[in-house]
């Protein structure tokens, strides 16, 4: 009773502020903007993912016309680009390129999506440089700061509004003095707090959860319903968090002004330094190598294989006896000759990559373990991770690649070593990239310790906010 | 002791057992014994810092007492809050409203807050009226408001609530001597309604005038306490006086 008559009391108090109408108007229209900001990323990743698509299946066909043409007796239209030449077939003419899908929630959070590559151009060329290059040119601004995305307004703006609407649930009571006319009747501080706090939480969560379920409707992403649900989730621990800290504030008996400073500060700690500083410890403990310094190996490399092509022929054969048999090595410029001059400059890529990507993972683990320290880092992890746009997904779908371009290798490899022709029966054979996407079980797993630390996290503040709102009475 | 129970023939609704409250070193009160019955208006004088208030903020277990009871109609508000504060209505020196909002809206927050959501608009409206508010008066909004008109929806609340004890703090003090007067006449309809009334004042004229019974304190005890019936003004104000110079 006494929380339904508190409700009815905040919906009069909001209707009649216009102030409080305007800064939940803005709100309103800012988790719009967001959210059709998000739209149009996943429409141009859908398009370009389309478009990948189509010239995958466009080269194929015409692959397969003009090997079916030459079979009837004509000629290659060039003896550069003859398809028959497996160093044709498996190099650029032949690309296939694997695809990584939208994830379902895009348009909710854009998280890695326009940082990470999505799809990667897969032949017999392909090699650890090939992983290190995003193909789209994109506004770096956008790429430093993120995208302005809902995920952006959950993580960043909705605690600012949560604080703006809850800084002073109590202490405003006490200093415009209803708060003795409150307390002088049957009802405890904790429960009229707790209920006033529930109206605002209700509007602000509605709010984001309305626009999250509308972005899901528009984009079709109830298909995954258990993401849906983890995104849901984390929106509302992470809403409740900043509505129990600054209950938890407001049990300390302190002025409106306090307050707000007191929770602007923790915002500013928990949402901005920490996460940075976190950020910034990564990059200095442990600094990645430098792109430029990928490049000249990768052209010194190149030049050293060139140059000493017959040696790494014979080298590559040591170490590959099986493909020994029937090589064919007696024809200047060769497949067999120029194939050991890209396997040298793949293993000397290797070394450089692999120490790039050994940097990568310390500072991942760094940030891992000192996430806990933040409940933004943690409800970010798990909104982008349940949105598909997460680091995991695309470290899954770049090692599904790198087993592709393997079995590509794999295939045409010792056809170029032997120096044999293909034909058209060989098309039915040739290795497809297939993604094999993870499994909401396995983003439940992922998502089941952050979402853990973070409820811990709410039920530590609320225990705190519960016993010092126990002791608030009428006269402080 | 001049007892309620044996003034009203009533058991009392509101009495203080040798009740305490220090804070710190100070003790702001000491030992009060107090009993007032149904009909009973009881008015604390003293300076300030005697311990009027803090013996209604006791009451009203707005804080909790060093030593001894308060009790609301035999239950110690220690202990029974809820209860106790279902039979109390208070009214602060500044009733303190939602700007906002008209005073019916308030009316309806605070009488539903006292377990008295089911009168509907038109009856709260009514006891709005009832309670001096010019009609017109009603949906206006609370900011427009006086501070008569504030400490109107103040008795408004309590009779809304249909309150057993209604504890006053110097309800009167800024009024203007008509808002006073029409105060005054409220207070004693809800007297004759078989409210028990506790008032810390200043205003002897009004002690003399609204209460049956007055009480001076000062620091923190009670040091004497009077029937209205058998003294007059003059008497109450030499009395008063006197205490003060000892």
């Amino acid at each position: 009773m006494a929380a339904r008559t508190v409700l009815r009391n905040e919906w009069r108090l909001l209707m009649a502020d216009r102030a409080l109408r305007i800064v939940l108007g803005l709100f309103a229209v800012l988790l719009l903007y967001a959210l059709a900001n998000g739209v149009v990323w996943l429409r141009f990743q859908e398009r370009i993912v389309e478009t990948v698509q189509t010239g995958n299946a466009e080269r194929a066909s015409a692959i397969e016309q003009e090997l079916a043409a030459i079979a009837n007796g004509a000629e290659p239209a060039s003896r550069f680009s003859d398809p028959r030449d497996p160093y044709v077939l498996g190099g650029g003419r032949g690309t296939h390129t694997a695809v990584l899908t939208p994830g379902p929630l895009t348009a909710l959070a854009v998280g890695q999506s326009d940082l990470l590559p999505y799809y990667y151009d897969v032949n017999i060329y392909t090699n650890e440089s090939s992983f290190q290059q995003n193909g789209e040119v994109e506004n770096p601004l956008n790429l430093m700061v993120g995208r302005f995305d809902l995920a952006f307004v959950v993580i960043y703006l909705l605690p600012l509004l949560v604080l703006a609407l809850g800084y002073n649930v109590l202490s405003e009571e006490r200093e415009q003095g209803t708060l003795a006319l409150t307390l002088s009747q049957p009802v405890s501080a904790r429960g009229v707090v707790v209920a006033k706090l529930a109206f605002r939480a209700l509007l602000v969560v509605g709010m984001v959860l309305a626009a999250s379920l509308l972005g899901t409707l528009v984009t079709g992403g109830f298909g995954s319903p258990g993401r849906v649900l983890l995104w849901c989730a984390a929106v509302v621990i992470y809403a409740l968090f900043w509505f129990v800290l600054a209950a938890w504030v407001n049990s300390l008996r302190r002025s409106s002004a306090w307050n707000a400073t007191v929770l602007v500060g923790a915002w500013l700690v928990l949402v901005v330094v920490l996460p940075a500083t976190i950020n910034i410890a990564s990059g200095l403990l442990h600094p990645l190598p430098s792109r430029v310094q990928m490049v000249s190996a990768q052209r010194e490399a190149s030049n050293d294989a060139v140059n000493r092509r017959s040696e790494l022929l014979a080298r590559y054969l040591e170490d590959h006896p099986e493909m020994a048999e029937g090589v064919v090595a007696d024809v200047t410029f060769s497949g067999a000759l120029a194939w050991a001059a890209t396997d040298a400059v793949n293993s000397r890529l290797e070394e450089v990559t692999g120490e790039h990507d050994a940097r990568r993972a310390e500072q991942i683990a760094l940030v891992r373990r000192y996430r806990f320290l933040s409940p933004a880092l943690l409800a970010q992890e798990v909104l982008v991770d349940a949105a598909g746009t997460g680091d995991a997904r695309y470290a899954s779908f770049q090692s599904q690649v790198r087993a592709f371009a393997e079995r590509w290798r794999g295939f045409f490899v010792p056809a170029i070593l032997a120096g044999e022709q293909m034909d058209a029966s060989v098309l039915p054979d040739l290795p497809r990239f297939s993604l094999a996407d993870e499994e909401g079980a396995d983003v439940a797993r992922r998502a089941a310790v952050p979402l853990a630390v973070l409820g811990g996290l709410l039920v530590l503040v609320s225990a705190g906010a519960g016993v010092g709102l126990g002791r608030v009475r009428g006269a402080d | 002791m001049h007892t309620a129970e044996s003034r009203a023939g009533h058991a009392p609704l509101l009495e203080a057992r040798g009740l305490s409250k220090d804070y710190g070193d100070t003790r702001a009160l000491d030992s009060l014994d107090l009993a007032i019955a149904p009909g009973d208006v009881y008015c604390l004088l003293g300076p300030n810092g005697a311990g009027k208030t803090t013996t209604i903020n006791l009451f009203l277990g707005f804080v909790a007492p060093s030593g001894g009871q308060a009790l609301v109609s035999g239950l110690d508000v220690s202990t029974h809050d809820r209860e106790t504060k279902q039979q109390l209505a208070y009214i602060p020196e500044q009733v303190m409203l939602y700007r906002n909002l008209s005073g019916l809206e308030n009316l309806e927050y605070f009488a539903a807050l006292g377990g008295r959501g089911s009168l509907g608009r038109g009856r709260l409206a009514d006891i709005l009226v009832e309670a001096g508010l010019e009609p017109d008066a009603v949906d206006r909004r609370v900011s427009d408001y006086s501070k008569g008109m504030r400490q109107k929806v103040g008795i408004a609340i309590a009779m809304a609530k249909e309150a057993a004890v209604l504890l006053l703090d110097e309800p009167t003090s800024g009024l203007d001597p008509k808002a006073s007067n029409e105060f005054s006449a409220l207070v004693e309809r809800l007297r004759e309604r078989g409210v028990a009334v506790l008032m810390a004042t200043h205003d002897l004229f009004r002690a003399k005038d609204t209460g049956t019974r007055v009480g001076i304190m000062r620091y923190g005890r009670l040091v004497t306490e009077l029937s209205t019936d058998e003294i007059g003004h003059a008497d109450l104000e030499r009395i008063y006086l006197e205490h003060m110079h000892d």
